[in-house]
């Protein structure tokens, strides 16, 4: 008979309790976002659930909230959505851009240095969001500083940095040193060795920490909520806004598009980093 | 490699985690300030003001649905776990994972959407007891510790279930058979053998889920509205409406400290643990 | 006599460990040198001087009697094969074997020239648009080898390169390896454990162990006259073995009289090797008094059969592939005969 960590054969109560309470884990874990899914195609005008009918109604009605220039064109909205695709670029750019390096220096050296880096650049990630977002807003305030767009990306930054390193660092050590001295062996400096042998083989290590740091960036709520202005505004901040008195159809349309996008997202990652279990 | 090639390749990544690191020490120095809103002179008064009913009440608040969350959450996530384990079709085993991930990866705001048309007063629950007759009038489920404690189980479950995933490693079947041969039914099995097993999983999910919801700030926010200040709110109060920075420097060291404390507890007690365990 | 690079008085020390203690050796150009020894003996680390990966903590290396002891790996024009032969997986095979040509200015045509012309070389000329993914071994190896001479290197440099194929392979490889080299002339330095490969690709061995030269000779002397009985031991697994003075001013080794040429050592007794197939075995009937051998162990080699008899509280291990030593059995006593001008005596 096979016994296993849940019994294949039999189990009775105890097999059903376990798969009762992981059905139930599993139904929390998703609920939120099957209700959107479900609303965003309602026909109905408020959002009373389940809706009595369905349509395309409020997925018509975005897309003419993104229409410049159209009669229910949004302009504020359409400002949002560029500010918040500026943050997450500039903050993919710069993230990867000092990672990689940094990445190098921690595998190839090895020791005392790679483990007191590790948690320096961990730290963003067991440090309260709340606290870190009037942190910054203190300094800014404070300091009566002039960011415009850096206002966000500073942040965004330190707070992706952990994933993105994270995945660097494993794509790096996957890198056996031997294929650079190779290079240099053919007459290509350390520098252009690192160009034409390490970047190539450390790219989807690099894609995979910058699609995190796309979703990071692109979905970040609560630091942003301290340190936006009218004139530096992100997407869920412009949602939060509207949505404050009263939750409006569209508003779930442009939502369920977003989680859209994030799970192909994360499917993208999944197979980038296929083999190598680290998606968290 | 040389010393300034190593500080040469570190340095832009150092340069990038220093707003980071300045924020951090900026509350803290904010927390000794003799002024309410701007760094100023030195004093303990920011700690000793925060001896009042409205930060107490916010802090026992914090605890208790921090506490009352994180024991859902494990019981909720070592079912999951055990089942993820036990997965042996790796399309199924991915769509599970992804299932469980989703409440980190997509958009807190977006996921609090969900709940509010699930527990507002014409919302999925509240109709449906109403046409079953159990109820005359909508129950308030939402912008209460109720509401918020749903949101904070979601978001943080994912957080429970992979470190519980990984001490599923630590069990072999023959564990399981040694036990099921001396005759001990599933349910003894289950907590003689496989629960010990997985404590130091469940030890450091508990103490993340614990520091997570006790810092969150988007789902009080946004599920308990001005009802339920959990410190994350607590803390934007002091800024927003009362303009006391200190006030919310020293209070986002207090929560700092629980956090930290808590997760360098569970590291302390999972290390001791273990190493108990070998020498035995 | 044409000194081509000249290793002179290199010694590298990691922290307070030393790895190699004041290495002497001179190659001439176009040969092929091996350096050879026990793993730990600072072989690779001698090689990795060579092509500068690392750097000796003190001594000299000349390069055609210029001194590139600082000049950086990338700018010595050394090609090097390395243990994991380092084969970029993202490039298919022409592209591994273009990457020098391209690094030195070579382009277009000429660039694909010199790679057909590189494949052929290694009798690969189909698989240049393959993956290196794709290859078995041996083409991995030949691969390896034609990118690094494909850039005309100064000196040819191998880490252990052959150690990872199987027996078979690794004996078709060694021929190759060393047509390959006669027919492009490289000055060539090979490092390896294995004494056979060493001995059948090499004009000069190095031997070395703890970091210091033992010998550095040709094969041939290096196996007849090695230099101490570490050498003699490496190379040929000898027996060593104590040669007893007697009252005639001569010595005795298995009850044989020899006479050595080292008269300095008469009065006490000396150690010597001798081949393990420059022994006999001598069946003899259980009265026999010099037959005080006696048979542990009988392992047939194939082409020959392999005895250890102990002798006097030592294990002696004798080779050959003479019928009669098929017939012996184990606990057979026996004596042991040999050829007192195959003693090898160290100076």
């Amino acid at each position: 008979m096979r016994v296993g960590i849940i019994p294949q054969q039999s189990g009775g109560s105890y097999k059903f309790t376990i798969y009762l309470l992981a059905s139930l884990g599993l139904l929390i874990a998703t609920l939120p976002v099957i209700i959107i899914a479900l609303m965003s195609f309602s026909a109905a005008e408020t959002t009373s659930f389940p809706p009595q009918a369905y349509s395309l109604r409020w997925y018509i009605k975005m897309f003419e909230l993104f229409q410049p220039n159209g009669e229910n064109s949004d302009a504020s909205l359409q400002i949002a959505l560029l500010t918040s695709l500026k943050v997450a670029a500039l903050v993919m750019l710069i993230a990867s851009v000092v990672c990689v390096p940094l990445a190098y220096v921690l595998v190839r050296s090895g020791g005392r240095l790679k483990n007191g880096m590790e948690l320096l650049f961990t730290l963003p990630l067991v440090f309260p969001l709340v606290i870190l977002g009037i942190a910054f807003l203190l300094i800014a305030e404070s300091l009566d500083l002039e960011l415009g767009i850096w206002r966000l990306v500073i942040p965004h930054v330190a707070l992706v940095l952990p994933f993105v390193l994270r995945n660097c660092v494993g794509a790096m050590s996957s890198i056996d040193i031997e294929l650079e001295q190779a290079a240099i062996s053919l007459g290509a400096s350390p520098l252009r060795a690192g160009v034409d042998i390490v970047v190539p083989l450390m790219k989807p290590g690099i894609i995979a920490g910058l699609v995190f740091a796309l979703i990071i960036s692109f979905n970040e709520f609560t630091i942003t909520y301290f340190m936006y202005t009218v004139d530096v505004t992100t997407l869920p901040i412009w949602m939060y806004s509207r949505t404050v008195s009263s939750l409006d159809p569209s508003t779930l349309a442009i939502s369920f598009v977003i989680v859209l996008i994030d799970l192909a997202l994360i499917l993208l990652i999944d197979k980038l980093l296929a083999g190598r279990n680290s998606l968290l | 490699m040389s010393k300034t090639k190593i500080l040469l390749l570190c340095f832009p990544a150092l340069l990038t985690i220093t707003p980071f690191l300045a924020a951090c020490f900026f509350i803290f120095r904010f927390s000794f300030s003799a002024n309410q809103g701007a760094i100023e002179g030195f004093s303990f008064t920011p700690y000793l003001e925060l001896a009042d009913p409205f930060f107490i009440r916010s802090l026992l608040t914090t605890f208790k649905l921090a506490s009352f969350s994180t024991v859902i959450v494990i019981v909720l996530a070592i079912p999951l776990a055990l089942v993820m384990a036990t997965v042996q079709k790796p399309w199924l085993r991915r769509l599970l994972s992804v299932a469980i991930l989703m409440p980190m990866i997509l958009n807190l705001l977006i996921q609090s959407y969900g709940w509010i048309i699930l527990l507002g007063p014409t919302g999925v629950l509240n109709t449906s007891l109403r046409e079953l007759g159990l109820i005359s009038r909508p129950i308030m489920l939402l912008f209460n510790e109720s509401g918020v404690l749903l949101g904070l189980v979601q978001t943080a479950l994912p957080l429970a279930v992979f470190p519980i995933l990984t001490a599923t490693r630590n069990i072999s079947e023959e564990h399981i058979e040694a036990a099921c041969v001396n005759g001990a039914s599933h349910w003894r099995c289950f907590f003689d053998i496989t629960l010990p097993l997985l404590k130091p999983g469940i030890i450091s999910g508990a103490s993340i889920v614990f520091a997570y919801n006790a810092s969150a700030f988007a789902i009080p926010l946004l599920l308990g509205g001005r009802r339920v200040q959990m410190l994350g709110v607590a803390i934007r109060d002091y800024i927003s409406p009362l303009f006391n920075w200190s006030g919310a420097a020293a209070a986002g060291m207090v929560l700092i400290a629980l956090t930290i404390g808590v997760l360098a507890l569970a590291n302390y007690l999972t290390q001791r643990w273990t190493v108990t365990e070998y020498q035995s | 006599m044409n000194l081509h690079l000249e290793i002179d008085a290199v010694s590298k020390s990691f922290g307070h460990v030393s790895a190699l203690e004041d290495i002497h050796v001179n190659v001439e150009r176009g040969s092929f040198v091996c350096l050879l020894g026990p793993s730990g003996c600072g072989k690779t680390t001698l090689l990795r001087i060579i092509a500068g990966f690392e750097r000796q903590s003190s001594g000299h290396l000349r390069l055609n009697g210029k001194d590139i002891s600082t000049v950086a790996p990338h700018r010595r024009n050394f090609g090097m094969v390395f243990q994991s032969l380092a084969l970029f997986p993202h490039m298919n095979v022409a592209q591994n074997i273009a990457y020098g040509l391209k690094l030195r200015g070579i382009k277009g045509a000429k660039q694909r020239e010199r790679v057909d012309e590189l494949l052929h070389v290694i009798s690969l000329p189909e698989i240049a648009d393959r993956p290196v993914s794709a290859l078995s071994g041996g083409q991995r190896q030949r691969v390896a080898i034609a990118r690094a001479l494909a850039v005309q290197p100064e000196v040819f440099l191998l880490d252990e390169p052959l150690s990872a194929l199987d027996a078979k392979l690794r004996d078709n490889m060694q021929i190759e390896l060393r047509q390959l080299q006669q027919q492009f002339g490289v000055t060539t330095v090979l490092v390896t454990h294995d004494q056979t490969e060493a001995m059948m690709l090499a004009d000069q061995l190095v031997v070395l162990d703890r970091g210091r030269v033992q010998q550095c000779a040709p094969p041939s002397e290096v196996y007849r006259k090695p230099a101490s009985a570490f050498v003699a031991d490496f190379l040929g697994s000898a027996n060593i073995v104590q040669a007893k003075a007697n009252a005639h001013g001569s010595h005795e080794l298995f009850g044989q009289v020899i006479q050595l040429k080292n008269k300095s050592s008469q009065s006490h007794s000396v150690e010597l090797a001798l081949r393990a197939e420059d022994i006999q075995l001598k069946a003899s009937d259980v009265n026999d008094i010099e037959a005080n051998g006696e048979i542990i162990m009988l392992r047939d080699l194939g082409p020959s059969m392999e005895a250890i008899v102990k002798f006097e509280g030592n294990q002696i291990r004798v080779r050959s592939n003479d019928p009669e030593l098929r017939l012996l059995e184990l606990g057979r006593q026996v004596s042991l005969q040999f050829d007192p001008n195959r003693c090898i005596e160290f100076a």
